[in-house]
């Protein structure tokens, strides 16, 4: 794993063209660490899981996967109890769980037990489960993290050793280890599939590509907040710089049958137990109720057909994994409409509305980037259309939650790696979207009690890549436009600034009675303007980098302050 | 002269935030030992001190530490003044933990600044080497389980021990060493194992020996009271058994081992076995060990077996007092201690294991002898922490800082410009190879084939090889060092 060996991926040719890396742009606080990247990597996942928080919540609901796919027949895993943590993922948790919970019965059958298991605060278990994340993202994350480190550092000629850096600053996200490690999620393992799937279109493998996007959609849902920019990229590299129609086969092909090796179980499962006679919903007395959603089907299918069972169970699936009847969002989440709630009640409206313009909202927001990206489908746009499309939805669409902004936030870091990835302008907005992006999630963690690791974490990570509050190294570089520098500083600032006076304001300060969740909305509100202006970042950069503007000079200086 | 990275600083401030996150995890009796002694120091008249006893934890460190208790207690009162009473028993809130657990990170700022000055005091190609044990020092796994879960204050203690260390490099810092070592033994009296090492080194090199009179500044008030009886007693506790309960890895373990062994072997050869004993060793994990084939040891014996081996590297010491010999010498009386000391806790290795890392990088035979040390050292302290949530993190550690410093020291140590002891590089290679299956044997393998059956086992196992390995690296470096 040490030395970049294989010499034939085609990113060398660019290399050479590139390789103007700045050695005094160097973060100086990473750049002390030699020695350190091992064992960083690896120390504070490791620690923090130790910690043990009330986890009823997602801790719960990982083990209780585990324990009704050991337990059901594959039929009724989609059907069985919604109430308890129902599985509402895509299939690939639900055979990932599969294989976990088999491991774990093992060791101990108590663990996973039918309905018996439930609340299990076993203090193995809580060992067994935080091991199978650390596992699951050293399988899967790490690895992906590396090849794709290596590759897009190539792209731009990037030494190795400030790569191998970035990388460590990549594997150390604090928002990152805070929900997979510190609280509980499996988010690794998808955006694991995600840095595989971004890897493979560096090196020219779109089939590859698109057999991993699948199986990260597999994984978790949320990977749709990149499926327009992965449609973008794979469609544009069939069309310029002359159309492929072999490759657009290729592509097709890939996408269809990974999709079918994907819910092939599930199917063949459907089949298996009807024909053995096992209900899907052994509890329901009475007639089959009707489909969930796209109840029109049922006036086209018999449903006594032999296949009808298996339309039933994927319907079932669908209507689990994406629930459409919520609301536009549920908690405080800072996002587009949740700060904007605060002005103009939503919930006053209907929801068919609501969903129609956040729909509208959505696209209007990935549209840009993703028109740029098919024209101009160049590999080092990848991580800033990526992180402009995830931005959209996060920002504008319905019923996000805190951790998705996880996936805007994966691409705009994996910038550190190219070119000047470590250099101050990069440095400075990675990072202060970043510490934001924890930040937001602060009023989650400290729900479950989990401030110090947040604490922590954060600043570790702060220092070691010279960011505010320990070092203001990120800001202020001779030869640069001074008008911008400031700029930026200032509203970076003020951010940092009310980040802190918030802190200080939650921990002392009591809320007005009559406004109880005054400090979250504030940080909604806050989180929300933050991510906007990452947003409009990435837009600049990816705008200004596609040199799809490049006649208009002064525009593309112009979209880079925002 | 460019700064080497990473720095200490650095290190320090990473290793911080590893502890931060580990305030959580299990902790020993010895928490609650350090609050009680925080509660009589604040709350006692200086003269109850030594004579409480509402709590089993009597205090039986030496006044230097009480003072520094009571230091602590200062500031303990502001925080949390509810942890500060004698009656509060096994008061373990959030704000007494955190409190707790952070004065053990800032009182190891005295160890990063011995370790800066150590750092300091090295010039040349050998500064690179020098950073880099120190470093080993300051990342170690003994000191994280020890101090930052197990809970004690080892870190400063052993951070004030360098600075003498390090002090008697230049003649004019050997007055202040004595001193600062009389200080340091006016803190925790185990480091009486190391004085002879002083009184040779100082004696031959400063012909006035001041210090010797100095611990009795910190007794001075005590020993006004006539306190003096008291505080001996609680201090040096004969009472207690040959081998601690957890089996430190010293020669007394080999002896156990071995006289286990013979328990199946005697009635064959027709030796008789005391029937009282075999029970007690069975149980092997609390308790005093008794010897059923085997003559006993008394606390006699161990007494004259460890003096005899701190005097035969004295006599080189005093032929030729050199800062290197000295640093062998102070390692070789923590290897004669630790392996025949009475009552030794396995604790008792950093005793060894942190004036060698000083030396370790001097040349290749020097590491040779270092590297199973290490090893046995670091292992042995796995037991120390049973609980399920801390064995993936010991384990993990110390095997990543192992893997880390092993090959790094590797590079670092200069060829010796003496033959190596070619079978002794191999019985060093085999032996850390042993500790793999050894370690995946007694925290997995055994729970599954045995589940709670012949627990003494894995202890067992554990603590002979760790023995071996520690009886090895010291014959090795007896050789190295009267061979250099």
């Amino acid at each position: 794993m040490a030395a970049p060996s294989s010499a034939t991926h085609k990113p060398r040719r660019k290399s050479k063209k590139t390789a103007t890396y700045d050695a005094f742009t160097k973060p100086e606080a990473l750049i002390r660490t030699p020695s350190f990247p091992l064992r960083l990597s690896s120390g504070p996942p490791a620690a923090p899981c130790f910690q043990s928080p009330p986890m009823f919540g997602d801790f719960e609901a990982q083990r209780h996967w585990m324990e009704i796919t050991t337990q059901l027949p594959i039929s009724q895993w989609y059907f069985y109890d919604y109430q308890w943590w129902g599985l509402d993922y895509p299939p690939l948790t639900a055979y990932h769980s599969w294989l976990l919970g088999k491991i774990g019965a093992i060791i101990d059958p108590t663990w996973f037990e039918l309905v018996a298991s439930r609340g299990s605060h076993d203090p193995t278990l809580k060992i067994f489960m935080r091991a199978t994340v650390i596992v699951s993202e050293y399988l899967i994350y790490i690895p992906a993290a590396v090849i794709f480190v290596r590759r897009y550092s190539r792209l731009f000629g990037v030494a190795p050793w400030t790569a191998w850096v970035a990388l460590v600053a990549i594997l150390m996200q604090p928002a990152t280890i805070l929900i997979d490690h510190v609280h509980f999620q499996y988010n690794t393992v998808m955006l694991g599939f995600v840095l595989s799937s971004m890897s493979s279109m560096l090196a020219g493998r779109h089939m590859w590509a698109a057999v991993f996007f699948v199986a990260a959609l597999g994984f978790k849902q949320m990977a749709l907040y990149y499926a327009p920019a992965v449609f973008s990229f794979l469609l544009g590299t069939c069309i310029y710089p002359r159309i492929n129609v072999g490759r657009f086969a290729t592509i097709a092909i890939a996408t269809v049958i990974s999709f079918a090796i994907l819910i092939l179980p599930i199917v063949l499962g459907a089949l298996y137990d009807a024909s053995r006679g096992i209900d899907s919903q052994p509890d329901l007395d009475g007639p089959r109720p009707p489909l969930p959603i796209f109840s029109q089907l049922a006036d086209y299918l018999d449903t006594n057909a032999i296949y009808y069972p298996v339309v039933e169970q994927l319907v079932q699936m669908v209507h689990r994994v994406f629930p459409f009847a919520r609301g536009l969002f549920e908690d405080k989440v800072a996002n587009f409409w949740c700060a904007i709630n605060v002005v103009i009640k939503m919930r006053k409206y209907p929801t068919v509305l609501l969903q129609r313009i956040s729909l509208a909202a959505t696209l209007a927001a990935i549209a840009p980037a993703n028109f740029i990206l098919l024209v101009r489908p160049r590999k080092e746009l990848l991580p800033y259309a990526f992180a402009v499309t995830a931005w959209g939805f996060f920002l504008f669409s319905y019923q996000v939650h805190e951790k998705s902004a996880l996936l805007p936030l994966l691409p705009m870091t994996i910038l550190l790696a190219g070119k000047q990835g470590l250099g101050k302008d990069i440095r400075a907005w990675v990072g202060f979207a970043n510490l934001l992006g924890a930040w937001t999630m602060f009023p989650l963690l400290s729900r479950v009690d989990l401030k110090v690791p947040y604490a922590v974490l954060t600043l570790l990570w702060a220092y070691l890549l010279g960011l505010p509050p320990t070092s203001t190294s990120a800001y202020f570089q001779e030869g640069q436009n001074a008008w911008l520098q400031w700029s930026t500083a200032l509203v970076h600032g003020a951010f940092y600034l009310l980040m802190i006076v918030w802190h200080g304001l939650a921990q002392f300060v009591a809320t007005p009675p009559d406004k109880p969740d005054l400090w979250v909305v504030a940080n909604v509100g806050i989180g929300a303007a933050g991510f906007m202006l990452c947003y409009l970042w990435c837009i600049g950069k990816l705008v200004q980098e596609s040199g799809i503007l490049a006649r208009k000079v002064g525009q593309s200086a112009k979209s880079k302050t925002q | 002269m460019t700064e080497i990275h990473p720095s200490l600083g650095q290190c320090a401030v990473v290793a911080a935030a590893l502890k931060i996150l580990l305030f959580p995890a299990y902790k020993s009796t010895d928490f609650e030992v350090h609050r009680n002694w925080l509660a009589i120091t604040h709350s006692l008249p200086i003269w109850d001190w030594y004579y409480d006893k509402t709590s089993e934890w009597t205090l039986d460190y030496p006044p230097f530490f009480a003072y520094f208790e009571w230091a602590m207690s200062q500031v303990a009162k502001l925080v949390h003044p509810a942890m500060l009473r004698v009656y509060n028993l096994e008061y373990d809130s959030w704000q007494t933990i955190y409190f707790q657990r952070f004065t053990v990170i800032v009182s190891e700022l005295v160890l990063l600044y011995a370790l800066q000055m150590f750092i300091d005091s090295a010039h040349g190609i050998s500064r690179r080497a020098a950073q880099a044990a120190a470093i080993s020092i300051l990342l170690s796994p003994g000191l994280l389980i020890i101090d930052h879960i197990h809970f004690q204050y080892n870190g400063c203690m052993y951070g004030v021990l360098i600075a003498s260390l390090v002090l008697a490099r230049h003649k004019s810092g050997l007055l202040v060493s004595g001193l600062v070592f009389a200080a340091l033994l006016c803190m925790k009296h185990i480091y009486a194992y190391l004085a002879p090492a002083y009184f040779a080194f100082l004696l031959r090199t400063y012909s006035r020996i001041w210090y010797r009179r100095h611990p009795r500044a910190s007794f001075g008030p005590f020993a006004l009271k006539g306190q003096m009886p008291q505080i001996l007693s609680r201090l040096f506790p004969f009472s207690r058994g040959l081998c601690h309960a957890y089996w430190a890895p010293n020669v007394w373990a080999m002896y156990s081992f071995m006289d286990r062994l013979l328990i199946t072997v005697a009635p064959r050869v027709g030796l008789s076995v005391n029937q009282e004993a075999l029970k007690s060793v069975t149980r092997g994990l609390v308790g005093d060990t008794s010897f059923a084939v085997l003559p006993e040891v008394t606390p006699r014996i161990c007494f004259a077996l460890t003096l005899l081996f701190q005097a035969i590297p004295l006599t080189k010491l005093f032929l030729r007092p050199t800062w290197e010999a000295f640093i062998g010498a102070v390692t070789l009386c923590g290897y004669a201690s630790f392996l025949f000391g009475w009552h030794v806790h396995e604790k008792a290795i950093l005793l060894v294991i942190i004036p060698f890392s000083l030396i370790a990088l001097r040349d290749r035979r020097h590491l040779s002898a270092f590297r199973p040390l290490a090893v046995a050292g670091h292992v042995s302290l796995f037991p120390l922490l049973f609980t399920p949530a801390e064995f993936p993190l010991k384990t993990v550690y110390t095997i990543f800082w192992l893997m880390l410093f092993l090959v790094m020291f590797d590079r670092l140590a200069p060829a010796s410009n003496r033959q190596r002891f070619f079978l002794f590089d191999r019985f060093s290679t085999l032996y850390i190879a042993i500790s793999i299956p050894l370690i995946v044997y007694c925290s997995l393998i055994h729970q599954v084939v045995f589940g709670n059956r012949y627990e003494f086992l894995p202890l067992m196992f554990m603590s002979s090889y760790s023995a071996v390995g520690v009886v090895g690296s010291w014959l090795g470096f007896m050789g190295v060092y009267f061979t250099s």
